[in-house]
């Protein structure tokens, strides 16, 4: 009999103890409909929680991420006299997006702001359940088409909490913007709340789909939020969607080129697509990967 | 929706797996490729059985209904199976007493007044009191035991009646009470596909003279395999069948009534055994751990004890009854849709864990020669078509073997283990030089009646169960298996399964291809 430490490291290897638990292939299609993750969360809205919160992002994340990146941070005036609760409507490259809103957003939202995040991926292992909802007042979303994926928004939406919501449902593979899901405006239509268009621009280039850090050389990403979409009477959830997309879409030419440009393309409907350029994948990525230009002077010191 | 079972094919993302090994497990890592066979997941038992055997009785296949069958002044026979089924025993009520309440409900509404209850024991020990009444439930035992519900006692000559002869000159001899009923009802549960059918009245209420014209060697090497009972590919269900024949052309009028499980086989509190272990929670890698532990670290008695105490949450899934054929026919379909699962191909390399028990070493000790016989009768037999390995390939089997046989139950095994297998293991020798006189053996005849033993002859049969694997396999060998035990019955032994390829390597190669059948819960193969 083999001592019980053996037998411990046998099932933490084993049965990937900490990180995601995986099928075998030749199981996959013969998998167990695992239920949507149950993780409670309340916890995480707690003074204590929202107090150590409020400090590892203003202590520890905003100065890590300013660090290894550039953001830049446009349009919050656009936030000015809104009243909670609203959706946050983001495109979606990296996992810095919701770091980045999270540490932009001003104060009084950022406190009453929760974020959505995939049952199967954030709330998949213990310690990444406690971390999701700790830092990120996170939420799990059944992204697998069973059951009410939105059940839990809808609560933190009638609770009074303003919600990060990446319609997307998932990162850009390619670093272009996905069609969106309806999932967002339907909640919006519901609980008739504006939502609040945001595009990030550069997160991809800086800390793309399979990093775990952000490249050297810190990158400048793009932080821009638009005007509140309210909801109109006869809304339907397509239409809705379709705003958000068209408004994401034009703070993406705002921020390539100018407001006034932007203004002048989407009243003529010549907005540039969100789908980047024609052709192979590889050409996207390529396109995507590309650092934005930085802004003002070059540091006398460049960094690496 | 039920998840049928399907074949894994083992890669990096594929946690070690569960390996059963007698009276304790272990998680054991496979070769990448290795193919591992894993049954359908349990289909939902039925929610009503009392309705659903009310439904069998009153809506019988070919064959009135039970009611019709009983009348005033009748001689009514019930038999069924003996302690050897379900394993590991059901939780209870056993379904055994929830058919036969519901059959004698029907017979005093007729006013039968003559019933009889025989254990279908055959040459299998007697069950105790206890064990009885655990099977029929406390109503029937108060009201039966020990007039009229008592062990078929096959060595009895005024108990068995020879009924006739097949056209292959088989003495059908079988229980005189049953014989001479005016109808016999068989309660039967059918586990796996060899049970039941025609194997049920000519076998459970057979005598020695009946059963060695089927339960030798010959017939063995041709019931290929016997759970699958088609008379073409089972020579063992194809006497049986005959002898079946014989019975009912005598007049002999039975009423079956066959019983099917699910694969719910271990209590919540081993839930792990019964998945898949890469949907294994946390709280089942802790249950695992626990129960390894537990069970490594306690006194061979008290490990035996807590597995003893096992009883399987089974859910019934089907209940037939009327005639024979047309009964069985719906059994095996329903059998099939629990167990059955398609394999492509054979393999070279054969894996198993053997659990801590089979049929015949219920509340007892599974002695080597009965780990033979699970290993290589019945887990090398859970085939269809063609065997899991291919001919000349190796066996390679996880159990302890231990030298410890149960004195009571298995007398006859301590000798044949100390006398013929010394000498030979080869079935057919053993068959032809010592089984007539172990089988007639007046002291073996006298614990088989007088005691709770098997019958003498039984350590035959379950050489015999192993014929069939023994001529196909080129290599058998016991990871973990005491030499002592395993070099007697002619095999070899292996500290681990890495060792175990590498012994085996010689016949089947570097690069074997191996298939690891992951019962219980039980699978039947179907090998195309």
């Amino acid at each position: 009999m083999g001592s019980l430490l053996d037998d411990l490291r046998e099932l933490a290897r084993g049965f990937r103890w900490g990180r995601r638990p995986l099928v075998p292939r030749s199981a996959e299609a013969h998998a167990e409909p695992r239920e949507p993750g149950q993780f409670p969360t309340a916890w995480a809205r707690t003074p204590v929680a929202r107090a150590a919160r409020e400090a590892i992002l203003a202590l520890g994340l905003r100065p890590l991420v300013w660090n290894e990146t550039a953001p830049r941070v446009f349009g919050l005036d656009n936030l000015e006299g809104l009243e909670g609760p609203v959706l946050f409507v983001s495109n979606h490259t990296s996992h810095l997006d919701a770091t980045l809103i999270l540490t932009t957003l001003p104060r009084r939202w950022r406190e009453r702001t929760a974020t959505g995040a995939a049952a199967d991926y954030f709330f998949d292992t213990w310690w990444k359940s406690i971390a999701t909802a700790l830092v990120y007042n996170a939420f799990p979303i059944d992204r697998s088409g069973r059951g009410r994926g939105t059940a839990s928004a809808r609560q933190m939406l009638a609770d009074g909490w303003s919600l990060i919501v990446f319609p997307e449902g998932t990162r850009s593979p390619d670093g272009w913007v996905q069609r969106f899901r309806t999932g967002a405006a339907r909640l919006a239509i519901e609980h008739r709340v504006p939502v609040v268009p945001i595009a990030i621009r550069g997160a991809f280039a800086a800390m793309p789909r399979g990093r775990s850090w952000p490249r050297p050389g810190r990158l400048p990403i793009s932080v821009r939020y638009g005007e509140p979409i309210l909801p109109r009477e006869g809304d339907d959830h397509r239409a809705l969607t379709q705003r958000m997309y068209q408004a994401v879409a034009s703070l993406f030419d705002e921020d390539r080129s100018t407001w006034w440009e932007a203004q002048v393309r989407a009243a003529r409907g010549d907005t540039p697509s969100l789908s980047g350029p024609a052709g192979p994948r590889w050409i996207r990525v390529w396109e995507a990967y590309r650092p934005l230009p930085r802004r003002g002077p070059r540091p006398t010191w460049g960094r690496r | 929706m039920t998840r049928p079972g399907f074949v894994l094919e083992v890669d990096e993302r594929t946690p070690p797996l569960l390996v059963h090994e007698g009276e304790g497990f272990r998680l054991q890592r496979f070769p990448l490729g290795t193919r591992v066979v894993y049954p359908p997941d349990p289909l939902p038992g039925i929610r009503d059985v009392r309705s659903a055997i009310e439904e069998a009785l009153l809506h019988p296949h070919d064959s009135e209904p039970l009611p019709d069958l009983l009348r005033p002044g009748m001689r009514l026979t019930i038999a069924f199976d003996d302690i050897s089924l379900p394993l590991p025993p059901m939780r209870r009520p056993d379904i055994r007493q929830r058919v036969i309440e519901a059959v004698l409900r029907m017979a005093a509404g007729r006013g039968v007044e003559d019933v009889k209850l025989i254990v279908a024991n055959s040459l299998h020990r007697r069950m105790t009191p206890k064990e009885i009444e655990r099977a029929v439930g406390e109503r029937v035992f108060r009201s039966f035991f020990p007039r009229d519900l008592a062990n078929h006692d096959a060595e009895d000559p005024s108990n068995v009646v020879e009924v006739g002869r097949t056209e292959k000159g088989e003495v059908v001899e079988i229980n005189r009470r049953a014989a001479e009923s005016d109808l016999l009802v068989y309660v039967n549960i059918n586990l796996v596909a060899m049970d039941g059918g025609h194997k049920s009245v000519p076998v459970g209420l057979a005598s020695y003279r009946s059963l060695r014209h089927h339960h030798n060697v010959e017939t063995m090497l041709h019931s290929r395999s016997y759970m699958d009972p088609r008379p073409e590919a089972s020579a063992i269900h194809a006497s049986c069948a005959r002898m079946g024949r014989v019975l009912r052309d005598a007049g002999l009028r039975i009423f079956t009534i066959e019983t099917t499980l699910n694969n719910e086989t271990f209590p919540k509190e081993f839930g792990f055994l019964n998945k898949r272990e890469w949907e294994w929670s946390l709280a089942d890698q802790a249950m695992f751990l626990a129960a390894k532990r537990a069970n490594d670290a306690a006194p061979a008695r008290v490990r035996r004890e807590v597995f003893r105490r096992i009883e399987a949450p089974y859910g019934i899934t089907g209940i037939n009854a009327g005639d024979i054929d047309a009964v069985h026919a719906r059994t095996l379909e329903t059998l099939h849709r629990q167990q059955l699962v398609e394999v492509q191909g054979q393999s070279d390399v054969l894996v198993v864990g053997l659990p801590y028990i089979c049929p015949y070493n219920v509340n007892s000790i599974m002695n080597p020669i009965l780990v033979h016989c699970l290993g290589l009768g019945y887990f090398f037999n859970l085939y269809r078509g063609k065997p899991l390995v291919r001919p000349g390939g190796a066996m390679i089997l996880f159990h302890p073997v231990p030298w410890e046989f149960h004195q009571v139950h298995h007398p006859s095994y301590v000798d044949f283990f100390e006398e013929v297998l010394a000498e030979t293991t080869d079935p057919s020798t053993i068959q032809s030089k010592y089984e007539e006189r172990y089988a007639t053996d007046p002291w073996y005849v006298h614990l088989y009646r007088t005691s709770y033993a098997y019958h003498g002859v039984h350590p035959f049969y379950m050489w015999y169960w192993g014929a069939h694997a023994l001529d196909h396999l080129g290599d058998v060998i016991f990871v973990g298996g005491d030499p002592r035990t395993c070099n007697r019955m002619g095999f070899r032994t292996a500290s681990t399964l890495r060792d175990a390829l590498e012994m085996a390597s010689d016949r089947v190669g570097r690069s074997p291809r191996i298939t690891y059948l992951h019962c219980p819960p039980l699978a039947l193969a179907e090998v195309r």
